[in-house]
């Protein structure tokens, strides 16, 4: 458990009392699939510091076209979970969308963890 | 004197008389050595999987990481627990997803979604599809031709099961020592409590900023407990505790100042044990509740592990009373992850090469001469 004050990011089991502060927000993703894991329990971010204008779009693809631009070689999937906690969508829930698109063809990774859009 | 080099250190002493030599820094702190430990360690000995009554009912199964491997823990048709390799014996696929103790799965076989390979819960192929036994679309072969897989040698990758009560462990060498070897009177001492009676009512989930072996020392020994615990030792007598070392697990034994209630207590004896079975599991007898707890400390990396604490009582839905006591035992949990952290955060620059023992640390030697034999063997 790191004692960070003001990570970026927090991440937190209410199920568990435990939590996850980083600066970098894969790293919050990779917290909740190595927590589901082994609990069932999907993990909430509790903080997240979006450092951009706020995104419009509320689909996934939308959302990843709009911040590729300020990402090279991808969006890193944990701030579009954290866009997506905005929209009321838990990671769990926002990795399960993520899927969904990827097999659809309109998301991909050009490496791991980041998504880039068609 | 005090080894701040790497030239001055030792193996870890073979007895703890005048001195003893801790297990060298470099074991903590070097990126290889968590690879080394995966094959050594994780890959000899019996590990912990998790617990049968969670999967009560032929077909249920959950998954367990150990090391780089991903087991499937599947209670057959005939009763019997059973562990495979979490991977499709036609091409290598993963077959089934994440599962988690507390919410196990149940299936009547297990099926691969890439070709749909199916075994059945022995692990023995049951079936293929039809693209399998005809060779349509190969001029080179004739459909009589074809060969048959043969159900047990094409089965599933089993590992090695045995269990405690109900703990079920696995373990992942081709011919390991018996279980009741490595647990030794650990084992006796649980199969004659009634552990299997209670059931799964909690786990919390920590993930902790230090080394998996720093956690798994910290556990060993109680001379911190005075100046760190200070809400839980206030009902414990030390002086009248005992640290007992066996080839594989230690025991502390505590004796608590005032007698518990025999109700509120699941062993018979006025003490609480706390057992440590290498390389990393526990058993908690708390002694003030009718129920027991285990961790697992789980390596996620060189720098990081997951503390998977479990709580069992006589009935899976807790009272308040039982709530406070996990509330109780998260509160020690979490003064322990301060301690750990902060000797991680000093350990990890590298400046003491090797630490020493006190002469009460005799369990934590144990740990480190465990840990210096795997290294060794």
């Amino acid at each position: 458990m790191s004692t960070q004050e003001q990570a970026s990011y927090v991440a937190v089991c209410p199920e568990c009392d435990v939590d996850l502060q980083t600066d970098e927000p894969n790293e919050i993703v990779a917290f909740h699939r190595r927590h589901y894991r082994v609990t069932g329990h999907d993990v909430k971010l509790e903080r997240t510091e979006l450092n951009f204008e706020e995104v419009t779009s509320t689909d996934i693809k939308g959302v990843v076209r709009q911040l590729e631009e300020q990402y090279e070689n991808g969006v890193p999937i944990g701030v579009v979970a954290a866009v997506m906690n905005e929209h009321g969508l838990t990671i769990g829930e926002t990795l399960d969308k993520i899927h969904e698109v990827r097999m659809t063809g309109g998301l991909y990774e050009p490496r791991d963890n980041y998504l880039g859009a068609f | 004197m005090t080894q701040w080099n790497d030239s001055q250190t030792q193996e870890v002493s073979s007895d703890i008389t005048e001195k003893s030599n801790a297990l060298p820094a470099k074991y903590f702190i070097e990126p290889e050595i968590f690879e080394m430990e995966k094959e050594k360690v994780f890959s000899q000995y019996w590990i912990y999987a998790g617990h049968a009554n969670s999967i009560s009912e032929p077909g249920q199964f959950f998954t367990r990481n150990v090391g780089n491997r991903q087991l499937i823990v599947v209670r057959g048709h005939d009763g019997e627990i059973k562990a495979f390799d979490n991977v499709c014996a036609h091409r290598g696929s993963k077959m089934v997803e994440d599962t988690p103790m507390t919410e196990p799965e149940e299936a009547n076989r297990i099926r691969c979604p890439y070709h749909l390979w199916t075994y059945d819960l022995e692990g023995n192929l049951q079936s293929t599809p039809k693209s399998f036994e005809e060779a349509s679309l190969n001029p080179d072969l004739d459909d009589e031709d074809v060969q048959e897989f043969d159900c047990k040698e094409n089965g599933l990758n089993d590992v090695h099961v045995d269990s405690i009560g109900p703990l079920v462990f696995v373990n992942l060498a081709d011919d390991p020592m018996p279980l009741s070897d490595q647990a030794g009177v650990m084992k006796d001492r649980l199969e004659a409590l009634p552990l299997g009676e209670y059931e799964h009512a909690c786990r919390i989930v920590s993930e902790v900023e230090c080394n998996w072996k720093v956690f798994a020392s910290n556990y060993s020994e109680c001379d911190h407990c005075q100046a760190n615990h200070q809400d839980w030792i206030k009902g414990i007598s030390l002086d009248e505790s005992e640290l007992e070392v066996n080839d594989y697990h230690w025991v502390l034994h505590y004796t608590h100042e005032e007698d518990v209630e025999d109700e509120m207590r699941i062993h018979d004896e006025h003490e609480a044990q706390f057992h440590y079975l290498w390389p990393n599991f526990t058993v908690n007898m708390y002694g003030t509740a009718d129920g027991y707890g285990t961790y697992i400390i789980d390596p996620i990396d060189t720098d990081r592990f997951q503390l998977i604490a479990d709580y069992y009582f006589r009935d899976s839905d807790l009272s308040e009373e039982e709530r406070e006591f996990i509330r109780t035992s998260r509160q020690l949990q979490e003064e322990d992850f301060e301690l750990v952290e902060r000797q991680w955060d000093g350990l990890k620059t590298g400046a003491l090469a090797q630490a020493q023992l006190g002469p009460n640390e005799h369990t934590v030697h144990k740990f480190h001469r465990l840990a210096q034999d795997a290294y060794n063997s």
